[in-house]
């Protein structure tokens, strides 16, 4: 039996229909990613299942036991569900230091004050913001109320966490961090997630399964290489195609680096991670504007050689894109370069591995 | 339809480790309170408003007093009352106190409004926070004071007799009345403007002018469109008050034997017996006038979000040099706070603490603490001071806390009724003063369930409370809209119902703004005393009714004595909000 079931779920909010109809499960222990466009009824579908909206019709199921159904007219509210939803925004609340904001769920609940305590630290350790306890959150950076609100979250043990957009409002060095840190805890506590975001490479590096939905409707469901070696329409191909793909096979691993090797000869370090094990399939993303065009004899790691193919003019700038091995490498420029010879760095940090599981 | 389910313990997950702790087991199974605790605010704020409508209403159309039984329901008291000369008289002059003084308060409060907004003139600041004050103020108080300097037998009336042999004003006239109001109503004007006009964005501005438009023409083909909306509510609202207006009738009115609509009910309110039927069809016909003109304020502002030109924060603030007329300007508006305010407070004090006061004699000659001694040694008035002091502190707050309630349910909620409850509570706005009180009185004596309140100060505090549901409403919402959604969002989602998310995140992040309500509803509480008229019993009475009986046999120093009493209270309160509740008042 799944552990979460939505079926037909539809959301009007007057002549707006944002969530038109979607069906999805999630097994136990599963990372599912709602993933599309801003607007496209994400955080409507999430909310929904929170029971922070109403929805118009359709039924949500959460280990057997029946949340809202629409035709039976049944709803269970918000605080009877112990979904553990993190928002976009954290909302932290203000008036409480970082204690009190991770001791609140369990205050609610009725939990006596000795136990309250053990579990407010469990939970800070968890997501090493012991030390801040005493803080109130608008003394802390973004990255640190991001990991209070998910604290916050945890501290119940909730059925579910619903994740929206969780990364969204950190800068980009921390959001790469975060990411990595979020999956680890995850598959630590192994407790079924669902996460919203409407960024390609998040959901890819994330998920289990990747639930890609536009103007309300679930377009594709499949596990992050089925949507992107076999995305369903062209609206996908363009929507996950943001950014550069290159695959490879790891090479060697020493230290944090580990070398991949692409079809064509040329190799590419990246961070290392435990997954990245010699002999290992795996595809290498990196965004278009970290891709930066060098001289030949750059004495930066990572330089990749090809031949510029296509220009596009943006405005401001060019738009190029290398032939890389079977692949091309889009990147920008105000340049004006012709149909030549280009060497091009691409950093390691700005690389993101996907070690992908059994063949490719 | 809806089927709420309440907790329930959703079987556990398997994870953080097999410590056996499982918080969801630990909920407790709560009682459905939500529904129960919205549906009893919502009862509650319609009974609070209706109780007062309902009885009026319904005396107006019952031919005997509303706690006797039998009699029948006619419109007899009707005819009766609007064929009545008195009636007749009292609404002419009635409506052209409300015109008059709506135009001058109008006046006087935009053109100061523009002035400190939007030009150079100097002392701007200390002018914007003088002009809050008599906000703050009973009107009763200033009025006495006026009537202490400019009446008939005034010191400067009389100086000015002495000097020029003649008194170029009579406040005893409806123009000299009318006046009076007005420059007493200009505060409004001013507060009610002057957040518009500083919002205004200034490329507007800079877009006549580049057409070569002068600053008196960008004045009115600009501005005055611009602010429209605020200018036709803030002059509704003082034609409103005009109308409801009862200490300068009392006072001015009496005197010259002129009648008015709140002194026809005022002084229907004596005698042995009351004709109950014209006392209730009187009350009833001022009730659907204000009610009618509330309406017709709301349709004149249903569009009014066609001229907004404010954005949502506070452009540029650009000002007009206004070159050495600058100190014109400044003369005007100084010469307003002094003469219009200023003096009129300080021939109350000067009269509270004199024998009497004349340009004849030199005030500290006849230095005397006699009219504080009267008011000091007559249980009676101290018992008036203490309650005033009771049902502005005590009802203040019940009335804040039920409002901030009210607020709650209407803008953080998904009761079904919110919108129905947001117009309740707005209606007040509908309901003279008086009208509340006598009202309030009447559902007392009608309903022998509601009998105890009677003589008590709890009477006064419902019928405060009722009349004030709308400011503290207006001063409550934008609080409560600034709350980001996602703060109680979240804590619903963490396992708190809703009563428990408005104690502990809602009001908790609200609370500067239920201080301001507060210390709104406690200086509102403090000065009324039109509601009181009907209300009031021997044990109940409040400063403002002391004030009025002491005018009432011509004891002018004791009135003044209280008048300055409640102003320093009130001095003393607004100062202790600041450093204590750290509530600063402001245009
Ligand atoms: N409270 C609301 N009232 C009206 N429309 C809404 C409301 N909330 C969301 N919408 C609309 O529903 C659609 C989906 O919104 P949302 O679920 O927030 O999108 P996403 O999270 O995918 O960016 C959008 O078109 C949005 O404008
Ligand atoms: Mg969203």
């Amino acid at each position: 039996m799944p552990k979460l079931s939505v079926s037909g779920l539809t959301k009007q909010f007057g002549d707006v229909r944002a969530v038109d109809g979607i069906s999805f499960e999630a097994k136990d222990g599963e990372f599912i990613t709602l993933l599309g466009p801003s607007g496209c009824g994400k955080s409507t579908t999430l909310f929904a299942i929170a029971g922070l909206d109403r929805p118009t019709g359709g039924r949500i199921q959460l280990d057997g036991r029946v949340f809202f159904d629409g035709s039976a007219g049944l709803f269970v509210p918000p605080e009877a569900r112990n979904c553990g939803l993190v928002f976009q925004s954290y909302a932290l609340w203000p008036h409480m230091t970082v204690a009190d904001n991770v001791a609140f769920p369990l205050r609610v609940r009725g939990v006596k004050k000795k136990q309250i305590a053990a579990e407010v630290e469990k939970s800070l350790a968890l997501v090493e913001m012991e030390s801040y306890a005493q803080r109130y959150p608008h003394e802390l950076s973004g990255g640190q109320q991001q990991r209070v609100a998910l604290a916050r979250t945890l501290v119940f043990r909730p059925s579910l966490l619903l994740l929206d957009e969780p990364l969204s409002n950190l800068d980009a060095k921390l959001r790469l961090r975060a990411r990595g840190w979020l999956k680890q805890l995850q598959s630590q506590l192994n407790i079924t997630t669902i996460f919203v975001t409407h960024d390609q490479t998040e959901a890819l590096s994330l998920s289990d399964r990747i639930v890609v939905m536009d103007g309300g409707r679930i377009m594709q469901v499949g596990t992050p290489q089925e949507i992107y070696q076999d995305p369903a329409t062209p609206f996908i191909a363009d929507f996950i195609g943001g950014s550069n793909f290159l695959s490879g096979t790891v090479a060697t691993v020493t230290g944090n680096v580990a070398l991949v090797s692409l079809p064509d000869g040329q190799t590419l370090s990246v961070s290392a991670s435990p997954e990245l094990t010699p002999g290992r399939q795996v595809t290498v993303s990196v965004r278009p504007e970290e891709v930066h065009l060098v001289h030949e004899s750059d004495p930066r790691p990572n330089l990749l050689h090809g031949r510029i193919v296509q220009r596009e003019y943006l405005g401001p700038r060019y738009q190029y894109s290398v032939s890389i091995g079977d692949r091309l490498v889009r990147f920008e420029t105000v340049e004006n370069l012709g149909s030549v010879d280009a060497t091009l760095a691409v950093s390691p940090e700005s690389c993101t591995v996907f070690a992908f599981n059994g063949k490719h | 339809m809806e089927e709420d389910v309440q907790a329930v313990t959703v079987g556990t997950s398997r994870f953080f480790d097999a410590d056996g702790f499982d918080p969801s087991a630990v909920s407790a199974e709560r009682f459905p309170r939500t529904r129960l605790i919205q549906y009893s605010l919502a009862l509650f704020t319609l009974f609070l408003v209706a109780a007062p409508l309902v009885p009026v209403l319904y005396q107006s159309l019952l031919s005997v007093p509303i706690y006797e039984s039998g009699g029948t329901l006619n419109f007899d008291a009707y005819w009766r009352f609007l064929a009545s000369p008195d009636f007749q008289t009292a609404m002419v002059n009635s409506l052209v106190l409300a015109f008059g003084s709506t135009i001058v308060g109008t006046v006087i409060g935009l053109f100061i409004a523009i002035a400190v907004a939007r030009t150079n003139m100097p002392a701007r600041q200390l002018v914007s926070g003088t002009m809050l004050l008599p906000l703050y103020v009973s009107q009763l108080v200033l009025s006495v004071g006026w009537f202490i300097m400019y009446g008939p037998a005034g010191y400067i009336s009389l100086e000015m007799r002495d000097l020029f042999g003649t008194v170029p004003w009579n406040l005893y006239t409806l123009a000299g009345m009318s006046v009076v109001a007005g420059i007493l109503a200009a505060p409004l004007t001013f507060i009610l403007c002057i957040g518009s006009l500083r919002l205004i964005d200034a490329s507007m501005e800079d877009a006549a002018r580049s057409l070569g438009a002068k600053p008196p023409r960008i004045i009115w083909s600009v501005i005055i469109p611009i602010i429209r909306p605020a200018l036709v509510y803030s002059a509704m609202l003082n034609f409103i008050s005009g109308l409801e207006l009862l200490s300068i009738p009392l006072i001015f009115g009496r005197p010259a034997r002129m009648i008015f609509f709140t002194t026809y009910l005022y002084n229907s309110r004596g005698g042995s017996v009351p004709d109950y039927g014209l006392l209730g069809a009187a009350a009833a016909f001022f009730l659907l006038l204000i009610t009618g003109l509330v309406l017709i304020q709301g349709r004149l502002l249903r569009n009014a979000s066609r001229f907004t030109a404010i954005r949502g924060k506070a452009s540029r603030p650009k000002t007009f040099d206004l070159g050495k007329w600058r100190y014109v300007a400044a003369g005007l508006v100084v010469a307003y706070l002094v003469f219009g305010l200023g003096l009129p407070l300080l021939g109350l004090v000067l009269r509270a603490f004199v024998e009497f006061l004349t340009p004849l004699m030199a005030p500290w000659k006849l230095l005397t603490w006699a009219n504080f001694n009267i008011i000091f040694s007559n249980p009676i008035y101290i018992r008036s001071i203490t309650n005033s002091i009771l049902i502005a502190g005590l009802g203040g707050a019940l009335a804040t806390l039920l409002i901030a309630l009210v607020t709650v349910v209407i803008h953080r909620s998904d009761f079904r009724w919110r919108k129905p409850l947001e117009f309740i509570a707005l209606y007040p706005r509908a309901v003279p003063g008086m009208i509340a009180g006598l009202g309030v009185l009447w559902a007392v004596l009608w309903i022998p369930l509601l009998s105890p309140l009677h003589g008590t100060i709890w009477i006064l505090i419902i019928a405060f409370t009722m009349r004030n549901i709308p400011t503290g409403y207006g001063a409550m919402s934008p609080v409560l809209l600034q709350i980001d959604n996602d703060l109680d969002r979240s804590a619903r989602s963490v396992g708190a119902d809703w009563w428990t998310t408005v104690r502990r995140v809602v009001l908790p992040i609200a609370k500067t703004g239920l201080f301001s309500t507060y210390v709104l509803m406690f200086l509102s509480f403090f000065k009324e005393y039109a509601a009181a008229t009907f209300l009031y019993t021997r044990g109940s009475e409040v400063i403002g009714i002391s004030m009025l009986e002491f005018w009432g046999i011509g004891e002018v120093g004791p009135a003044a004595a209280l008048g300055v009493l409640q102003f320093v209270a009130t001095c003393i309160f607004i100062f202790a909000a600041r450093k204590i509740l750290g509530v600063k008042l402001h245009a």
